[in-house]
């Protein structure tokens, strides 16, 4: 069996074996409100996709919305972080007045901040788009502005005595030595994006799983409450493991052979 | 004083060949590390290359033979005289310079092609003639179908083969090379200098090569520049009258080379 094989399968038995404590855990309780068993859940969220909810929309609907706001606002945040890094990699001036204050917003802890934001622009999406962008963009900015720095000045000196244009020098000798922070970047900053988007829909957007959440909570019914976590959950490991990880490996294609 | 060679004096020899690379009375100063008066670095360097030559600067570590590469290059300015680089016979644009460094400085995200590629799009050189470009440039440095391989996959000695195949590739008038063979042991250096002298008498390319060590100047040149440290000067001139193909235990290299060792010596030490 070759290691690929072997690591699927200790995946999958572990994630088998965690269903069947639940079941037994749920079926020691003998208690539906306080802990419904795997069965019970899976039934839930089947019948969630077909049954209109209380909004009367679908589970897609809310989940359509949460990743369009993921979507959206992680975008702006990496553009941002990105646009503020590089020009703390390039201009003196700009890296020692912003070094100041990025740590202070890197210390500021993300349930705060919705907080604020949402108390400051209200329970609409401006509120959550603030809130994202104040938490991540200074962390992508952080790491872009590591990556400039660490820049190897060899390589552009090289293709500056080949004559080599300013896009030909920053679309192949610059941006690929950023890529891993990029990429860095992107895996922290998105754990982080969906992890703020979701309280903030919690505690004040419309719709969204968040939302569907904080309702079924409101209700005290277990079994809602546990469908949309796991919901959430199943979704952000397929964009974790399914997209970006996919993404990651074609962008170090040509760095496989020393990783063997 | 120390007599410094002139360019009128490196020009007798020349007699009709054209001028590949021209430096006339250059000299270049540094800012010295915490302010204050700039330091020179190259005093009064004058040298010509003559086309399809193969000239060779030694002198010590650190005496600024990089920095001449550098001016010569256009990456860095000279404070006083003249460079100038002459594009080949025929052709009106500007003159192509080719360099290899110490180290291979290749673009590790980039497969050995696109590595070649990256110098041809920055020359300029239309697209339909890449192709070609790439595969004749590979087979002369001994890498033939090694196109879609990354850099990474290659050792050392092989990578600083592409380094020349990139180099060669842009097919420029002057060839600059800046100890290329240092940074590898002592048996692939050597394989890497006959194969460098089996390329020489293919393309011809002009070339302007930097080294310490005198052995591998005598081996490879038509003409050595001796250089002195602080300020680096010229103080000789040497014409390699050694018949081609060449080997390193021939008696008259090895001669050439005790005998320049000597003088080389004497001069450094009584500098020093």
């Amino acid at each position: 069996m070759n290691g690929r094989a072997r690591g699927f399968l200790l995946r999958a038995s572990s994630i088998v074996l965690m269903i069947a404590l639940w079941w037994v855990a749920a079926l020691l309780m003998h208690d539906n409100e306080v802990l419904p068993g795997p069965a019970a859940i899976a039934h839930t969220i089947a019948s969630d996709f077909v049954t209109p909810g209380p909004q009367g929309h679908l589970a897609y609907f809310h989940i359509g919305i949460t990743l369009a706001r993921i979507f959206a606002t992680f975008v702006t945040s990496m553009l941002l972080g990105i646009g503020i890094g590089l020009t703390m990699g390039l201009s003196r001036t700009v890296e020692r007045s912003l070094l100041v204050f990025i740590p202070l917003l890197l210390t500021l802890p993300s349930i705060l901040m919705v907080f604020v934001a949402i108390m400051w622009f209200g329970f609409d999406e401006i509120g959550g788009l603030v809130a994202v962008l104040v938490i991540v963009a200074p962390y992508v900015a952080v790491n872009i502005h590591e990556g400039a720095k660490a820049m190897d000045p060899s390589l552009a000196e090289m293709a500056m005595t080949f004559k080599a244009r300013k896009t030909l020098l920053i679309g192949k000798v610059y941006l690929p030595q950023l890529t891993p922070y990029i990429f860095s970047a992107f895996r922290y900053g998105f754990g982080q994006t969906w992890k703020i988007v979701a309280l903030a829909e919690t505690f004040g957007l419309k719709f969204g799983i968040g939302y569907m959440f904080s309702f079924w909570f409101e209700q005290f019914d277990m079994s809602q409450v546990l469908a949309w976590i796991i919901m959430f959950v199943v979704l952000m490991l397929i964009l974790e493991h399914g997209v970006f990880a996919r993404l990651e490996s074609r962008a170090f294609a040509w760095r496989a052979p020393i990783a063997q | 004083m120390r007599e410094t060679m002139t360019a009128n004096g490196a020009a007798v020899t020349g007699a009709a060949a054209r001028a590949a690379v021209t430096v006339s009375n250059m000299t270049k100063r540094f800012p010295a590390p915490g302010g204050g008066d700039k330091f020179v670095v190259l005093e009064n360097i004058s040298l010509a290359v003559e086309e399809g030559e193969f000239a060779t600067i030694v002198g010590p570590s650190g005496c600024g033979k990089s920095t001449l590469l550098n001016v010569i290059a256009g990456i860095e300015t000279c404070d006083a005289g003249s460079v100038a680089v002459a594009p080949r016979e025929g052709r009106k644009d500007a003159p192509r310079i080719g360099y290899v460094f110490q180290s291979p400085r290749l673009l590790n995200w980039l497969t050995v092609e696109g590595n070649i590629h990256f110098v041809l799009e920055a020359q300029n050189v239309p697209r339909p003639l890449w192709q070609e470009r790439v595969s004749r440039h590979l087979e002369m440095v001994g890498l033939a179908g090694q196109q879609r391989n990354y850099p990474l996959n290659l050792s050392g000695g092989m990578q600083q083969r592409v380094a020349i195949a990139r180099a060669l590739a842009i097919e420029p008038d002057i060839l600059l090379m800046d100890e290329p063979f240092s940074h590898l042991d002592a048996i692939t250096a050597r394989k890497m200098r006959f194969d460098l002298m089996e390329i020489l008498a293919r393309a011809r390319p002009t070339i302007l090569f930097v080294t310490h060590d005198l052995a591998e100047a005598v081996f490879l040149s038509d003409h050595i520049y001796l250089m002195t440290t602080k300020p680096a000067r010229i103080f000789k001139r040497v014409k390699i009258d050694v018949a081609r193909p060449r080997k390193p235990e021939d008696a008259a290299v090895f001669d050439l080379e005790k005998a320049l060792v000597r003088e080389f010596f004497s001069v450094i030490e009584a500098g020093a």
